[in-house]
């Protein structure tokens, strides 16, 4: 095994596996425990990828995977926690802090993709945000090409209707 | 949206596709024409590319401090990681199936197979990793096939279950190529004489066979007594790579002292089987060299008064 080789994938794909899973999982803690794995497993399974592979879509996926499973554990837990959130939404308008911190449209775009549906925002995340192809993405969704593409183009509709009902200022085109 | 025409319906999926520049050439020709024409769905456009240009400077956002933290702490359960990563690879051998694994120090684990799978190594994560494995296998095939005689590799006793196994483990490492001795030598020269029972109970355990030759140990009497488990027939192959001979017993191999050279503790001559009192001494403090080469290869001088310079065994 090549530590050097391994040390280069580290220096060059860490940030933004980082910042992939920060965006999936919507919790910093959760980014810390989901990237170590993602590099831990590359740094075992590393003697299995063949040299000319493309080490950084390999590192999605490992990613990706570690992100589905960790949501399949997560979504029993949120279950247990629904009454309780529920009552938090009945709360009641948000606080003048809420709106301060959501005021940019980058934020609020943020805050709808954290929205989305799993399979949605790791398509959307994986192509908007990384630049993935879609042949690519559907591997690591276990899907086709096109339902990741579908996938990317639902993110984006429920993304404009969220921000539509968020009653967001308007924004200006940039023709 | 319910009153909208036909033709915009139709247009809609290639409109966002070509807001946020995802569609063809052809598809974003159409759009373009389509939007040149339709207030609506010239909005609708509009919404969506200022909604993709949003998400691209989400892109260009700096990093986040929390990843340098999780960076650092990733390197160190690195570190950890590469120390407790054992390699291996299952390999096809005149032994039968043979796993060779080892960690960043070196090789740690030799393990004849059988129809068994790969162990659980308490403390290690073992991964397999043909290739860089596939090395050491082709040096252990060349040592099978005796046209090589020492297995040059680095080695870790981390799987080794004591100090003592390990002290034992060291010893034995040193045994050269061609040389049978005792359990109760091995104990005598660890200043233990005593300790025979342990010195055979860390050998069984060996967890590098072959590569420590603990098939170069065998019982006082001679006796093979014991090898991997039952595989007492694997330490007879190993010897007779080796040049030494065995003959079966009932219930036990054995080898032939008659036909090898006999050092007597650490004596710097080497004798003939039959010199003096030696035909009479158990093995507890004789080594036994199958060639006066390979005793000699130790630096061994022929003894002056049986002369095996001049009387050699017959092969």
């Amino acid at each position: 095994m090549s530590d050097d080789r391994f040390d280069g994938l580290v220096a060059a794909h860490h940030g933004e596996i980082y910042r992939y899973l920060l965006r999936v999982t919507g919790r910093v803690s959760d980014a810390d425990d989901l990237s170590q794995e993602t590099f831990l497993r590359a740094f075992k399974a590393l003697g299995s990828l063949p040299p000319e592979a493309n080490a950084r879509a390999w590192l999605f996926a490992i990613a990706t995977n570690l992100g589905r499973n960790h949501f399949r554990s997560e979504t029993r837990r949120r279950r247990a926690y629904a009454g309780v959130r529920a009552e938090d939404r009945a709360g009641g308008n948000p606080g003048p802090e809420a709106e301060t911190l959501f005021h940019e449209a980058r934020d609020r775009v943020e805050a709808a993709v954290a929205r989305l549906p799993l399979k949605q925002r790791m398509a959307f995340t994986l192509r908007k945000l990384h630049d993935l192809d879609y042949d690519a993405i559907g591997r690591m969704l276990r899907c086709s090409a096109e339902s990741a593409r579908a996938h990317v183009f639902q993110a984006f509709r429920k993304i404009r209707q969220t921000l539509d009902q968020s009653e967001m200022p308007r924004m200006e085109a940039r023709r | 949206m319910k009153q909208m025409p036909q033709v915009c319906r139709e247009i809609q999926e290639d409109l966002v596709a070509a807001a946020v520049q995802e569609a063809g050439a052809r598809a974003r020709a159409r759009v373009q024409d389509h939007v040149a024409r339709c207030a609506p769905c010239r909005g609708e456009f509009d919404r969506y590319r200022v909604l993709d240009e949003t998400v691209g400077t989400l892109k260009r956002e700096p990093a986040p401090a929390v990843e340098t933290a999780a960076r650092a702490e990733l390197q160190l359960r690195l570190v950890d990681l590469r120390r407790r990563l054992l390699t291996y690879g299952v390999f096809d051998s005149p032994l039968g199936r043979i796993l060779i694994g080892r960690t960043e120090q070196g090789v740690s684990l030799v393990r004849y197979l059988g129809r068994g799978g790969v162990p659980r190594l308490p403390g290690l994560e073992a991964v397999a990793d043909g290739a860089e494995i596939e090395r050491l296998y082709w040096e252990l095939l060349e040592y099978l096939r005796g046209r090589r005689t020492r297995l040059e590799w680095p080695l870790d006793l981390c799987l080794a279950r004591s100090d003592f196994h390990r002290t034992v483990l060291e010893l034995t490492a040193r045994i050269p190529y061609g040389a049978v001795t005792s359990y109760a030598n091995v104990a005598r020269e660890l200043g233990r004489p005593a300790a025979v029972r342990a010195v055979a109970q860390a050998l069984r355990t060996n967890p590098v066979p072959i590569a420590i030759p603990c098939h170069r140990v065998v019982g006082a009497d001679g006796g093979l007594t014991g090898y991997a488990g039952k595989r007492i027939g694997l330490k007879q192959r190993l010897l007779a790579v080796e040049g030494v001979q065995t003959m079966r017993q009932p219930g036990d191999f054995r080898v032939v002292r008659e036909a090898m050279y006999v050092r007597d503790r650490e004596d710097v001559e080497y004798c003939l089987p039959t010199c003096g009192v030696l035909p009479r001494r158990s093995l507890a403090e004789l080594t036994l060299f199958a060639s006066r080469e390979r005793a000699e290869a130790c630096g061994l001088h022929p003894c002056t008064s049986c002369r095996p310079d001049l009387h050699p065994l017959p092969r």
